[in-house]
């Protein structure tokens, strides 16, 4: 059994938010295994869930000892689950599903830049690792909005979606508690103010390459976001912890 | 939807085999799709995608075999058999 790493309470609640992030969006994604619009888009797409689920794990490794990762992750009360509400949501569409995998992701690799340089042991190689596959997810968002948007119907649903996750968005950037000890610390080399708007600068130019409407964005955002628990959470809480819950001692 | 044919490459001195099929909208995506769905535990280091448009099928008639010209087909197990019955022979 591995021990976690020895963290500061910033350290703590800024990989905790980061982890279940990686671990909403990891966990949403994957229910659309078997569901994609064809084979092969099936294949990347759950292929980055995989990746987010990879992330999470890693992160929670740095948490909590390796035999109580499981229980950690799945069967904590809702109340202490630090995730957004962006990587929270459920996309029940496809059009949303794919809008917030680039809107998340572009947010994401901004989130592992500013650890490559972490005070925490372990981390910068791993954010080194974890942008490498970022730059994928990136391509493959880029490269399908690209496509979508080319016709009328395309563009239009793509406009509605992104409609729908706007009010959504700046949660991604909610820092966590502790943000500015954990920056003092040299746990990060950013704030989210700073990602939100570099975050930004980089959705504009693409959003307006695609010929999108720029939705209303409050990209301002506490930490009582990461708090709260978004409308059915509770069910997806639930649907994650099924079968750890069968037997909560076993060996798996 | 196009069609592309994957063709893996290993290290080394191994050639390009086919790997399988591949759907993708155009050649960009495919490259991009072609990776998840053949190389994603390092199966390859190199990766041929080929159009299948662009595939020359050979002719069916002239593949055929036309006459029974197994004497023509020399696999070994005529000069084995000979070898054999001459040595218990001798």
């Amino acid at each position: 059994m591995t021990p976690p790493l020895e963290l500061s309470a910033a350290a703590h609640s800024y990989l905790l938010a980061f982890a279940d992030d990686e671990h909403m969006m990891g966990s949403r994604h994957a229910n659309w295994i078997g569901l994609g619009p064809f084979l092969e888009e099936d294949l990347a797409f759950c292929s980055i869930a995989q990746d987010e689920l990879g992330h999470a794990l890693a992160l929670y490794e740095m948490l909590v000892p390796a035999n109580e990762i499981d229980r950690f992750a799945l069967l904590r009360a809702p109340a202490d689950y630090r995730s957004c509400a962006l990587a929270e949501l459920e996309c029940a569409t496809w059009d949303l599903a794919l809008v917030r995998h680039w809107i998340y992701d572009l947010a994401e690799g901004l989130r592992w830049e500013a650890l490559v340089q972490s005070s925490v042991e372990g981390l910068a190689e791993l954010a080194v690792q974890a942008e490498r596959e970022e730059s994928f997810h990136r391509s493959h968002a880029q490269m399908y909005m690209e496509r979508v948007v080319q016709d009328e119907e395309g563009r239009r649903r793509v406009d509605a979606a992104l409609a729908e996750i706007a009010p959504h968005i700046g949660t991604v950037f909610a820092p966590p508690e502790f943000e500015n000890d954990a920056l003092e610390e040299g746990v990060a080399s950013e704030s989210f103010a700073d990602l939100a708007l570099r975050w930004f600068n980089m959705f504009e130019p693409q959003a307006a390459e695609f010929g999108l409407t720029l939705p209303a964005l409050s990209l301002e955002s506490s930490l009582d976001v990461r708090c709260t628990r978004t409308p059915g959470f509770a069910d997806f809480h639930a649907s994650l912890g099924e079968v750890i819950s069968l037997d909560v001692q076993a060996n798996w | 939807m196009r069609t592309y044919e994957v063709f893996l490459k290993k290290a080394g001195k191994e050639e390009f085999r086919h790997a399988g099929s591949l759907q993708a909208p155009d050649a960009e995506m495919a490259r991009l799709l072609a990776r998840d769905a053949y190389s994603r535990r390092g199966e390859g280091s190199e990766m041929w995608l080929v159009d299948r448009i662009h595939i020359i099928e050979g002719d069916k008639q002239l593949l055929a075999a036309t006459a029974d010209v197994s004497h023509r087909a020399n696999d070994g197990s005529a000069v084995a058999a000979r070898r054999k019955r001459l040595r218990n022979d001798a």
